[in-house]
Formats: C-alpha cells, structure tokens, sequence
C-alpha cells in the first residue's frame, strides 16, 4: 500500500487544483443519489396514509429532478478524474521510458525489446486504467457507502450500526481473498510477458526461421510457452473471480439482514413501512459501493502486480553512474590506463591490463580476431560498461567523472548492428528532432556521397525507412550519417566498413578522409583494407595489447605482428 | 488492400464456439442461470411486504424469506465459481488458438516481408485484439440470457400490474434507443483513440529496439520528446472518447431512476386507492434496478461485438491478404486425428513435424543438379527499388558470387530466388522442373540461406543451432567446426548450452555470423545460399571459414565482394540497378 501510496503522491500530487474540483464535484452528486431513497419514503408513507395526488405527483417528479441531477454531476467528475489520470500515467511512462533508457549495456543484454515493451505499454497501461477509475469509482464509491451509513444512522443508530459493521466485514473478506489472489496473478501476468517476449523475437527472426526450416520447432516452442501459462491463466481466473463469488455471498446476506432487521422493526412498531423500504432500497444501493470499491480493489491488484514490476525497474540502479564533468571542444585524446573488464563477475577477462593512448587528431586501427576485446574497446569508451578496474580517459577527463550526455554527444559511434527506425530517413537521422533543417542534412548526405542516393529516393527526405528495404550497407552509411551530424571530436568506427562494396568504400573513403579531419579516430578494423587510412596499429589478442605503434613502423619491422598479417594478408590488402 | 471479402465477425465467433464446445456449453449454462437470477430476487421482496402490509394472504413467514434471499446468493455464488473455470479455460484455449494460427501466418509470409507494421504494433494486436475477439465469444450466451431475464421480468410485471407496466416502460425503451443510436456514433472517436494508442505503443517498441543507437548518439531526450508529442496526441483521444462514453453510460444508468420516478407519478392515486400495494413497489423497482444493470450490459454487449469487429478486422489483416477463415482454422495433427487445441497433448510429440520438411534427405533424382532462374523481378513497394529480369544458371558443386555496389539488389535477388520476397515475374526451376512456392521449396535439405544481419532466439546455442532439424553428436560437431565456431564455444562457460541472452545480444556480431552459419551446416543442404556471411570476421577467422566452407560437398550461391570468395568463384554475377550486368566464368585454380 506505501507503494502506491507514494507513486500517487508523485504523480498526482501536481495535479491537485483538478483533483480537488473533482472532489466537490463527487461530494455533491453523492448528496444527490443518497436522497433519492429518502423521497421514496416520504412518497410511501404519504401515500399509504392518504395525502392528496396533487403532494404525492410533486414528491415523484423531486424524485426524478434530484436523481437526474446526481447523474449529470457524476459524469463531469469522471471526466476529470480521466484527465487526471491520463496526466499522470503520460508522465509514468516517460520517466519509466527516461530510467530506462539511462542503463548500461549489462542490463539491455538481458531484457528483451519485447519484455520492456510490456512493461512500459501493458504495466503502465493497467495502472492507467486504475488511475482514471481511481478517483471516479473508488473515491465515489467510499463517498457513496459513508452517505448511506449516515442516512441510515440518523434514521436508527441500531441499523447504523449493523450497516457499517457488515460492510467493514465485506471489506475484511475482499481484503483477504485478495491477498490470497496475488500470487496466482502474478505468475500469469509473467507468464504473459515471457510469451510476448517470445512472440516479439519471432516477429524479428521471421526471415531466419523460414530459411533454416524451422517453423515447426518455433510451432514447438511456442505450443510449450501455452502449454505452460494454460493451467496458470485458469487458476488466475478462478482466483480472480473468487473475490467476486465472495461479494455474491456477502450481498445475499445483506438481504438476508435487511429483511430481517426490517420485519422486526416494523413488527415492534418501530418503523413505518415507508422506512422499511428505505432501509432495503439503501441496503441494494449499498451493493453498488461495495461492488464497486471491491472491482476498484481487484484492478488495484492488476495495478499492484504491475507498480510491483515498475518499481522493481525503477530500482534498477545503472552500473554506470552519471557524472559532471564536460568533455573539451576539438579533438579528442584518450587514454586507457591498466582496463581490467569482464561482462560477468567471475567470467573470462574480455580487457585484460589494456593500457594505450592516442594523440589527439590520430587515428588507430585496432586489430585481432572475433572475440579478441574489440567490440568491449568501443563499449567502454561510451560507458555502457565501467571497468573493474583501470580507467579510461578521453580528453584529458577520466570517463567515470563525465557526464554521459556530453561524452557521448561529443564522441560518434557506428556499430557493427545499425539499428533503424521504421520511420522517414529524415527521422532516423534526426532521432525525431523536428529542429534540424533538411538543408543540413543534405549536406551531411552530399558529404558522405549519398547524394545522389539521396535524390534517387521517391520521396527525398520523407522516405519512409524500413531495414528489409535497405540494404546493410546503405544502413551503415545512415548510421555514419547520424555521427556526423553531431561533429564528435571522436570517431569510434566498430567495423564501419565492413559490408560496403569496393565502389562505395572508395566513395566512402574520400568523404571520411575530409570528415577525419580535425577528429581523433578509433578504428575497429577486421581488414587490412581500412588500415589503409590511419597512423597507428593496436592488435588485441585474449583481450591484450600484444603490439601498438605507428603502422609504417610495425609494417617495415619483419617481426612485427603487422607485418606477418599483412602477408598473411596480403592477396587482400593490395586488391582494395 | 483487401480485395476478398471477409466474413462477418459472427463467422469468426462461430468458429471459436465449435473450436471448444463443451467449455463453451458449461460457461455459457452457468451465465444464463446467473443472469436470470434476480427475477427470483424480486418477486422476493414482493412477498416480504406482502408479508408486512397484510393485504394479501402471505405465503411466506419472515423466517423464510430471510433464509431464501440467503440461499439465493449463495447458490449464485456457486455458479459464478463454476463459471470461472470453465470460463478461464474456453477464453485461454481461443487465445491460443488465435495466437497459433497468427504466428504461423506470419512465418508462412514471406521471410524478409512478415508484418505489415512494427513488432510493436504487432504485439499489441497480439495482445489486445486477440483477447476482445476471444472475449465476443461470451456475446452469444450473454445476449441470450439478457433476452431471457427481459421477457421473463416483463411477463411477471405484466401480470402485476399491466397499466403500469406499460406506462413506464414504453418511455424508458425510448430513451434506450435513443441512447444506442448516439452510441453508434461513436466508433469513429474509438477508432481515432485507439490508433493514438497504437502509435504509442509503436514509438514505445522502436524505442526498447534501438536502445544502444539512442544511447550511443545521447539521443534519449529527442526520442522522449517524441513520446512525449505521441502520448499528448494520445490523451487527448483518450479523453474524448471517455467523455462521450461517460454521456451515454449516465443515460443508460438514468433509466433505472426514471422508470422508478415514473412507477411513482403513474401510481400515485393508485396507491392510495390501495390496488398498487407497497410490495408491487419493491417488484417492480427491483427490477428496474436491473433494467439499468440490464441496459448497461446490452450497451456493453452491442459496445463489444463492434469492438471486437474492429479487433477481428486487425487480425484479419495481420493475415496479408491469406483467407480470412484461416484466422479461425481449427487445428489438425497428422497422426491421431484431430488435436482441439495447441494445449491439450497427444502422446509424445505435440508437435507433429519437427522440421518443416517432409524427409530429411531428398532422394537422388531430387538432388541439386542445375538451378536455373530466369526473368526474376521484385521491387520494394516502399521505395520502387529492387531486380529486374535476372537471369542465371549454376551447377551442382559450383560456386557463384552475386556482387555489385551498395543498393545493387544483391540480397533483394536472393530473398527474392528463396521466396523470401515474393517475385513479380519470373521463375526458378530446378533439376529443369519450375519451383512453384519457392518459399516452401528452399528449405532444408533442398537449400538453406544465412542472412546478412542474422537473428538468433533466446536460449542456448546449441539449440539456436539445431533449431529443430535432427543431428546427431558428430553432425553438429561438424557443423560447429565448420562455421570455425570450436574455440569460441571452449572460452563459453556451458560450450554449446550457453544461454544466449536477449537477441543473442551476449555474442559479438562475428559470434552471431558463425552460429547461423553452423545453424546452415548442421542442415547439410544442397544449395547454400549466404549473403555476407563473413562480414564481421577478422580476416583469419574468415580464411579460415572460407576453406572450410569449399571443403563441403555443397553447391554455393554467395553475395560477396571478397576476394578471398571471388578467387573461388566458378561464376561471377555482378549486380547495378538491380539487374545483372555481366557474368564471367572465372575458376582460376
């Protein structure tokens, strides 16, 4: 309860002048619906005892003016209470969206698209959907049931009493059934976000899957994920609606208590038969608010489940801690001093003992085989990792000390993966960014030699992108793209070159060789190819340095580990 | 886009029931007991102040009625427990069966065109729309018992008091028509709403897909703006659409009220005249209490079927343009008849077919000896780009390399030869005989294809390997060896049963290269088609992986501009602007 609790502080604390307005709002239409039973009872005993049609007519027609003016109220309350909580929720999912997209690369490796997707769309929406009920039902609810227990105490004290008792009883019942339905809730809305999950990876894998012949074993597999949630998603029903079976009794005995506590009181003259039927008409209005608070409580539950997940996220402290410190203008130095990385506590060093640096405005090549610690290289320099040890420096800042949004507005990185949006090309290279005008962009294009690609596109800028339609060469040179437009003073190119064909490289090449300029550039090189257009060679291998220094030196030095893989090589290297 | 007509979504409804009769039979017995219910609640309450004012012979002492209105919740109770099962099973094996037949839909689709939108506009139709179209099952029972407690309530009130009766009902049915023709106005406010809830849910998906370029380019604050403008959109719909609903729910709610305001003006100066008792009272706005929760259901029922019509037309159309039915087709296993559900087992293997092939190995006159593709085209439909009339043959044991500059349409004329994409023009014919569905013809052991950027599932390498194709120990060791995989797998913690995380994330991209390759090894195919597949290998590794590949009894077709491939190269196609510019034999060794 403290959890909500604070989650509604946070979100609708800002909102407090609507709030309050729907309060009033409900205060008054509840006034409205409690009095409508009192008229009927004037209207029963004035008949039963003989008053003039003309005073019975007015008393309906009250009746029907007061019912009607309770409704009219009821809807504008609800209708604040749902731009309230539209409000609120919005703000939920940004900040939920923002926390997340604020963690390092170990807590992404592990969480699928899918997964965060039906946490930040499913979760938020369940909690959304209570929110707007929240104030509208629940509140109007309890205001409804404490105005029938007045109107019921002013009348008799006795029946008060029974009233108010039998309906902290209903509620201690909801109560415990509910908590006793919590599990089984949970473990189906989990089970729910593993399928989705599954399904959202075979929507990315469809071209795989049809290719290598495996459909039948994802049929398999997807059959094994409903075979699993079957049993679960029953009983979670069955919970579910225990809570409501519950209520069914609770009412029925309700009734049971009106009309034995009415046939009392009228027996032992206590009570006119107009009041008697003002007790049982409160008695099956009470089961509105009961129902109500209770159906409230239960989607309170589905919200709990899913606050209890959206906690668990925003708890999720980033390894990576965010710092101050402002990368400088211009090229860019960096330094790795003694790195010590590796992914998983306990597992294999992917950097062992790394130690270089590059001048500000040289470029390096960095060489080894797969799994050699390239990629980790790159990682480290944008901080989606910190080092266990060691520290990486770039500019003359230690990373650990930067703030993110400045080290990584002022260093470019391509990976190897480009990831699109299905969005314009303007888009995809904005990041959505209405600001930037396309005459920039052109530019950008002109430079890297898409121009002509450019104009050959049908709908220029406003193309709509889709990674089937592109192909993986043309998604790097939009990934290059998107680096120039910010002018780092540091290129990380992982690989950047490696799938564009010999005409396109060449294209390529000129447009870099003008972009290097004034850059400090780090080269994640597979090939010999790229080696063509740095000072420096670094190779890795086991995640060590085994040989830095200048490339004409390494390449004249029979000995060096260049050299021999030049030879080995070399059919390669002269033919680009 | 559709041309075909689709049925109405009565069909599709229909088609669930006789997918799960006898759920459905049990959930829907319960509802029609549950929903006539009050009928008794009322004449109840009738005999209680018959009892009290003693102008009629009572039936009932008070001690009875007090034990009858709490025998009737309690065997309600009962019902609604029963239901629950029944319920939760009927609506949980639609579902699946709606999920299944939508998965295998989407992967008979053309392998690099699946989805007509985002994967996350995809799951929320996965999610929402499956679950409102599976709900619009319960309409058909729901809807009869609301017809029953209608006519039955009506008949009792009728034999009550007649003049009353239609005084206050003939007003109220009005006001309900009424009601359900503004709420027919409101579909076009729903749909808006909920496309504003799709392109959210789309931006959220892109989002969680790119996280590492967001990041990478410090973009998270223009990507929130984005959001931020989507959810404002949103809201905005949102709100609409509530405040219309709320109008129209505060009529239907009203009507209980009215009718009871009417049941007192008309029976004013009966009342005193003593022919409409107290008890008739207490009847007839119980049941009017009803009429309202009656009113609100009907809205809700009329409110659902449209839903869940506007939910039946998305799946359909996640369909792309198969027969609508299929949505709906029930499910059959090859031995042992007819299976009624993706959930319920039959003997060992649930799945049928492990592998979509029908053999595992081709028998020989079905072995490659010549392919031959002439006239093929496709254009991308997005941006016009694509092949023109490629024509080429190869030969069992050959190896041809597609090259040509970036945009060439080298990887458009391979997914388009494997039916990845779905040619225009032209045909594939091989051995000489034509490939009619070339998305079900090239699998494996016919032809097995690597992408460029290839995808793996969650879970452990070896399964992302094997993926359902039956291989022994040695087999898969070969496989392993030949994508130069054996020392990447000794550094890995469980070798082969490392757990690869989300998206195989935990692999470099090299890694994730040569685990799709041995996925393509281990099918030991006639034809290997690959495009790129060494990109992201360092140059030894892909020697390596290269002399190892040739090593195999396989024919190749791979897009590639390396010279390492080329020198091997029997036949060279080089692709500019989608069509071949030129092929030269060139076997130098």
């Amino acid at each position: 309860m403290n959890r909500h609790g604070q989650l509604l502080l946070r979100y609708l604390g800002p909102q407090a002048p609507q709030a309050s307005l729907m309060g009033l709002l409900l205060v008054i239409s509840t006034a409205f619906q409690v009095a409508g039973p009192r008229v009927v009872r004037g209207f029963i005993d004035a008949a039963v005892g003989g008053a003039p049609a003309d005073s019975l007519h007015r008393l309906a027609a009250l009746f029907i003016a007061v019912s009607g003016a309770a409704q009219v109220l009821r809807v504008l309350a609800a209708y604040w209470s749902e731009q309230v909580a539209w409000v609120a929720t919005n703000a939920l999912r940004l900040d939920l969206t923002a926390h997340l997209l604020s963690l390092d690369g170990g807590f992404h490796k592990t969480r699928t698209p899918g997964e965060l997707i039906e946490r930040v769309d499913g979760d938020v929406n369940d909690l959304a959907g209570f929110l707007s009920s929240f104030a509208g039902q629940l509140l109007g609810g309890a205001l409804l049931l404490l105005g029938i227990l007045v109107s019921l105490f002013v009348e008799s004290p006795v029946l008060g009493t029974v009233f108010a008792l039998f309906s902290a009883g209903a509620f201690a019942i909801f109560g415990a059934v509910r908590r006793l339905a919590g599990p089984a809730l949970r473990e189906t809305r989990e089970r729910g976000a593993r399928l989705y999950g599954f399904l959202g990876e075979l929507m990315t894998a469809t071209e795989d899957i049809r290719s290598s012949g495996a459909v039948q074993y994802v049929r398999g597999r997807l059959i094994g994920h409903l075979r699993g949630w079957l049993p679960v998603a029953v009983r979670a029903k069955v919970w579910e609606n225990l809570v409501w079976t519950v209520a069914l009794m609770i009412f029925a005995f309700g009734d049971a208590l009106a009309y034995g506590l009415g046939g009392l009181l009228y027996r032992l003259g206590r009570a006119p038969i107009g009041t008697v039927y003002m007790v049982l008409a409160y008695t099956a209005l009470l089961a509105q608010p009961l129902e109500t608070i209770r159906s409230q409580l239960e989607n309170l539950q589905q919200a709990d489940a899913g606050i209890a997940r959206i906690g668990q996220l925003l708890a999720v402290r980033s390894r990576v801690v965010d710092g101050t410190a402002a990368i400088p203008s211009g090229a860019l130095t960096v330094d790795f001093r003694d790195v010590h990385f590796s992914y998983d506590e306990g597992q294999e060093r992917a950097l062992d003992r790394v130690s270089f640096s590059v001048a500000a405005g040289r470029r390096l090549a960095v060489l080894g085989r797969t799994g050699s610690g390239k990629t980790t290289l790159a990682r480290l320099l944008f901080r989606m990792y910190d080092p266990q040890d060691g520290e990486v420096v770039v500019g003359q800042v230690p990373l650990t000390t930067v703030r993110l949004a400045s080290l990584r507005s002022r260093v470019g990185l391509v990976t190897q993966e480009v990831q699109l949006f299905q969005a314009s090309l303007r888009d995809n290279l904005t990041f959505f960014d209405p600001r930037v005008p396309d005459a920039r962009l052109s530019e950008i294009l002109d430079q890297l030699g898409l121009g002509p690609w450019l104009r050959r596109q049908p709908g220029g800028l406003d193309t709509p992108v889709s990674a089937a339609a592109l192909s993986a060469g043309e998604a790097q040179l939009l990934a290059l793209a998107r680096v120039f437009l910010r002018d780092p003073g540091l290129v990380v190119l992982d690989e950047a070159s490696s799938r564009l064909d010999p005409v396109t490289e060449e294209l390529l090449g000129g447009a870099m060789k003008r972009l290097f300029e004034e850059r400090t550039v780090i080269i994640i090189a597979h090939r010999l190819a790229t080696v063509g257009l740095v000072d420096d060679v670094l190779i890795l291998e086991g995640g060590r340095v085994i040989e830095h220094g200048a490339r004409d030196e390494l390449a004249a030095d029979p000995a060096s580990r260049f050299h021999h893989l030049r030879r080995a090589g070399l059919e390669e290297a002269l033919d680009s | 886009m559709r041309r075909t007509a689709s049925p109405p979504t009565s069909y599709f409804i229909g088609r669930l029931i006789a997918y799960q009769p006898w759920w459905w039979s049990g959930d829907a017995l319960c509802w029609l007991l549950f929903h006539t219910w009050p009928l008794f609640a009322g004449l109840l309450a009738r005999e209680f102040f018959i009892l009290l004012q003693g102008n009629e012979p009572a039936r009932l002492g008070l001690p009875a009625i007090v034990a009858l209105a709490a025998a009737l919740g309690v065997s309600r109770a009962g019902i609604v427990f029963v239901a629950s099962i029944a319920n939760g099973q009927e609506r949980f094996r639609f579902r699946a069966l709606l999920w299944h037949n939508l998965m295998m839909s989407i992967l008979r689709r053309p392998g690099a065109r699946a989805l007509p939108g985002t994967v996350g506009e995809a799951l929320s139709t996965l999610r929402d729309d499956v679950l409102n179209t599976a709900e619009a099952a319960d309409l058909v029972f729901d809807s009869a018992a609301a017809f029953l407690f209608a006519a039955g309530g009506l008949a009792i009130l009728l034999r009550v008091n007649a003049r009353v009766t239609l005084f206050v009902f003939i007003p109220i049915t009005v006001v309900i028509a009424v009601a359900h023709a503004v709420r027919a106005q409101l579909t076009g406010v729903r749909e808006r709403s909920r496309q504003a809830t799709a392109r959210v849910t789309g931006a959220i998906g892109e989002v969680f897909s790119s996280v590492q370029a967001i990041q990478v380019a410090a973009a998270e604050e223009l990507m929130l703006a984005y959001l931020r403008r989507l959810s404002d959109q949103r809201r905005l719909a949102m709100v609409r659409d509530a405040l219309q609903r709320l109008w129209v729910d505060a009529i239907f709610r009203q009507t209980a009220d009215l009718g009871a305001g009417l049941v007192l003006l008309v029976a004013a100066t009966q009342m005193r005249a003593g022919s409409f008792s107290v008890g008739d009272l207490a009847l007839f706005s119980t049941y009017l209490m009803q009429v309202s929760d009656f009113t609100g259901f009907l809205g809700w029922l009329i409110n659902t079927y449209r839903q869940s019509g506007v939910s039946v037309r998305r799946l359909t159309d996640m369909l792309q343009g198969e027969p609508a039915a299929r949505l709906v087709e029930h499910l059959r296993l090859p031995r042992g008849g007819t299976t009624r559900s993706p959930v319920d087992g039959r003997g060992g293997d649930p799945v049928g077919r492990p592998t979509d092939a029908e053999e595992r190995t081709l028998r020989p006159p079905d072995r490659l000896r010549c392919l031959e593709v002439s006239g093929l085209t496709y254009h991308h439909p997005d941006s016009g780009r694509g092949i023109t009339d490629v024509s080429f043959k190869l030969e069992r044991g050959t190896v041809t390399v597609i090259t040509g500059r970036l945009g060439s349409g080298k990887t458009t004329l391979v997914r388009t030869l494997l039916g990845l994409l779905q040619a225009e023009r032209g045909e594939v014919r091989w051995n000489g005989e034509l490939v009619r569905d070339p998305a079900t013809f090239f699998v494996p052991p016919r032809a097995v294809y690597t992408a460029q950027v290839p995808t793996l599932l969650s879970g452990t390498i070896e399964d992302n390997i094997r993926s359902g194709w039956p291989s022994d120990a040695a087999q898969l060791n070969r496989a392993v060896y030949g994508a130069v995989l054996e020392r990447d797998l000794a550094e890995f913690p469980a070798g082969l049963a490392t757990v690869i995380g989300a998206r195989g994330m935990r692999l470099s991209g090299g890694q994730v290269q040569r685990v799709a390759a041995a996925r393509m090894f281990v099918r030991e195919a006639e034809l290997l088609v690959c495009d790129d597949v060494s990109s992201a290998l360092d140059d030894d590794t892909e020697q390596l992986f290269w002399a190892r590949a040739f090593e195999q009894d396989a024919t190749w077709l791979i897009v590639s501009h390396r010279p390492a491939v080329l020198a091997r190269a029997d036949q060279v196609l080089e692709m500019d602007a989608g069509r071949v510019l030129g092929t030269c034999e060139s076997r130098e060794s």
